[in-house]
């Protein structure tokens, strides 16, 4: 059921500065795929090319069979495909249920226009909310959680759309150590229930105990891809991390 | 955050009071037929249907329309030729009218609404300049600055207003629970989260752009309507009348006075802000009481970005919760449960 995704010599550039080129990498269905790089080397770009919110001046991107290239954020949603982002977004002036339910999927006139938040879509949302252990937390304004908690609203939101693949911007960013153990730990389960994680990340340590393949891409192009250990030891991926 | 959260998702309708005031205007034509008093009541309920449909797209959406009197004064139009070309009375023809603002609403925001941000805004503004040049203009159809005079309702002239004070009250109550609907649906969810974060609630699978255009289309349909009334109310349509901007600046700072984005808001902000204009219009010599009410809007307009920008539900809810049982910051209680795991 779960897709691969298949990203194929994307470029993108703002003006004269290229985030993207060239760029082809591919996700495997059911993998913990991580995309590393230095700052500026082109992953929030990626991101925001593969869901929507930029258009790629060129290349394919495909998930599964369906070709995502010029579509828009919330049809990508609807194919399975969720994204956190960087500086965590949440509906700061909705309720930690709302913030919940507006992922669900909505067509039609007649499920548009029925109550919010009931049903079997209530069960489901507070049982993501338990699974992340905010449950109690279901109606206070999402404005008022902790930094940790929001982080893990905006993943639980996440899961409400029902992806396949979730793309996570840098998940364990400023998080302590504690809560990066949960986050650990909630990953892999998820992925044991067959969940693809493409991960940019810079801890790491998470990195390297979470993720296989890892992927380094460096201004907008993959330099280099493999298991931790082999990226590690990898002198084009020390090059780029320590200067040219 | 409670009371807010209730008023704005229309709790009150499972208390008596809403229903109570409602019996009560039900009952003023009956016992209380002087036309002073009735004719404020009227105006009261159409600002305030009005300001509620504005909302919808306003408050919840968070996209400023500065187009709705454009809507007010084509529903004026449409219904003032209906009944002069094709002899259909208003009080049948306004709800249809009604649906031909929200297919233009929904035209003008399939222009303007696939874009985020101020191009909306503009765009509605010209809107109403474009219709009320249009009106003037197509002399052979609307008697250009002349305007139109529309048939008298055969009734005698005290009790003409009655059908009109029940009218508005009906738009109101219909805007009234249509708001709550929506407030209470995912779609309102929806128009939330397009107010909060437009690009993470397109992010979420909301199909952005269609939900705008809906929420215009639903929003405009109390303008036309009310205009529709309106012009058979006064017997008479021109184009000044029909298109002036400050009906749709009482629909904003009315909304805004009682609380954008909460149902009851715009209601509360009408029936303070309308008699007290009318009230003002009634002191003052007629001579200059169009420039002194414009001047006393202005105030009103800036005290309430000043003192008020939260709109008095809001404001009395958060002054409410200031001195709550539990004032912890949310932070401090929640900190033992996320380390304990």
């Amino acid at each position: 059921m779960t897709k691969d995704l298949a990203v194929h010599s994307v470029a993108k550039s703002f003006g004269g500065v290229t985030a993207l080129a060239e760029c082809s990498l591919e996700v495997r269905a059911g993998s913990i795929t991580a995309l590393i790089g230095p700052n500026g080397s082109g992953k929030t770009t990626l991101f925001n090319c593969v869901t929507g919110f930029y258009r790629p001046d060129q290349g394919e991107m495909r998930f599964g069979e369906t070709v995502l290239t010029g579509l828009r954020p919330n049809q990508i949603v609807h194919l399975g495909i969720a994204r956190t982002f960087q500086i965590t977004r949440i509906f700061k002036n909705m309720t930690v249920l709302e913030n919940m339910i507006v992922p669900v999927r909505q067509l039609g006139l007649r499920t548009l226009f029925t109550a919010g938040i009931k049903g079997h879509e209530r069960e489901r949302a507070e049982g993501l909310l338990e699974f992340f252990g905010i449950a109690f937390l279901r109606d206070e304004m999402a404005g008022r959680l902790s930094f940790g908690q929001q982080k893990l609203l905006e993943l639980a939101a996440a899961l409400m759309a029902e992806p396949t693949l979730l793309m996570l911007d840098e998940p364990a960013g400023g998080l302590n150590p504690v809560m990066i153990d949960r986050l650990t730990g909630y990953i892999r389960e998820l992925n044991a229930d067959g969940m693809t994680f493409l991960i940019i990340e810079h801890n790491m340590g998470f990195v390297m105990q979470l993720c296989e393949p890892v992927i380094v891409i460096h201004r907008g192009r993959v330099i280099a891809r493999g298991t931790p250990a082999a990226v590690r030891a990898n002198p084009a991926v020390l090059d780029a991390y320590l200067g040219d | 955050m409670r009371l807010e959260r209730r008023l704005g998702q229309g709790w009150p309708l499972r208390r008596g009071w809403p229903w109570a005031g409602l019996v009560l205007l039900l009952l003023v034509p009956l016992v209380l037929p002087e036309g002073f008093y009735l004719d404020l009541l009227m105006f009261t309920f159409m600002y305030a249907a009005m300001s509620v449909g504005w909302d919808i797209m306003g408050g919840y959406a968070g996209y400023v329309s500065l187009g709705h009197v454009g809507f007010f004064g084509l529903g004026s139009y449409a219904a003032a030729l209906l009944l002069v070309h094709l002899g259909l009375p208003v009080f049948i023809t306004a709800p249809l009218v009604g649906l031909m603002a929200s297919l233009l609403g929904a035209g003008l925001g399939f222009i303007s609404l696939r874009t985020r941000g101020p191009a909306f805004v503009i765009v509605t503004l010209t809107f109403t300049y474009v219709a009320q040049l249009l009106m003037l203009d197509l002399k052979s159809v609307t008697g250009g600055s002349q305007g139109l005079f529309l048939p008298l309702l055969d009734l005698p002239a005290n009790l003409v207003i009655v059908p009109f004070y029940y009218g508005m009250l009906a738009l109101l109550v219909i805007a009234i629970l249509v708001s709550i609907a929506i407030r209470r649906s995912k779609f309102g969810l929806g128009l939330i989260a397009i107010r909060e974060d437009e690009g993470k609630a397109e992010a979420s699978g909301v199909n952005t752009s269609l939900y705008k255009i809906l929420a215009f289309a639903i929003s405009v349909w109390f303008a036309g309507t009310a205009g529709a009334l309106h012009a058979q109310y006064l017997n008479y349509v021109d184009p000044d009348l029909a298109f002036e901007l400050i009906i749709t600046l009482n629909l904003i700072i009315m909304s805004l006075f009682g609380s954008r984005g909460i149902v009851w808001g715009p209601v509360l902000g009408a029936f303070i802000l309308y008699p007290l204009s009318a009230y003002l219009v009634f002191l003052v010599p007629s001579r200059v009481a169009g420039q002194v009410h414009l001047a006393a809007l202005g105030i009103v307009l800036v005290l309430v970005v000043m003192f008020l920008p939260d709109g008095l539900i809001r404001s009395y809810q958060g002054w409410r919760t200031k001195r709550p049982k539990d004032a912890r910051p949310l932070e401090a209680r929640a900190s033992i449960v996320e380390t304990t795991g």
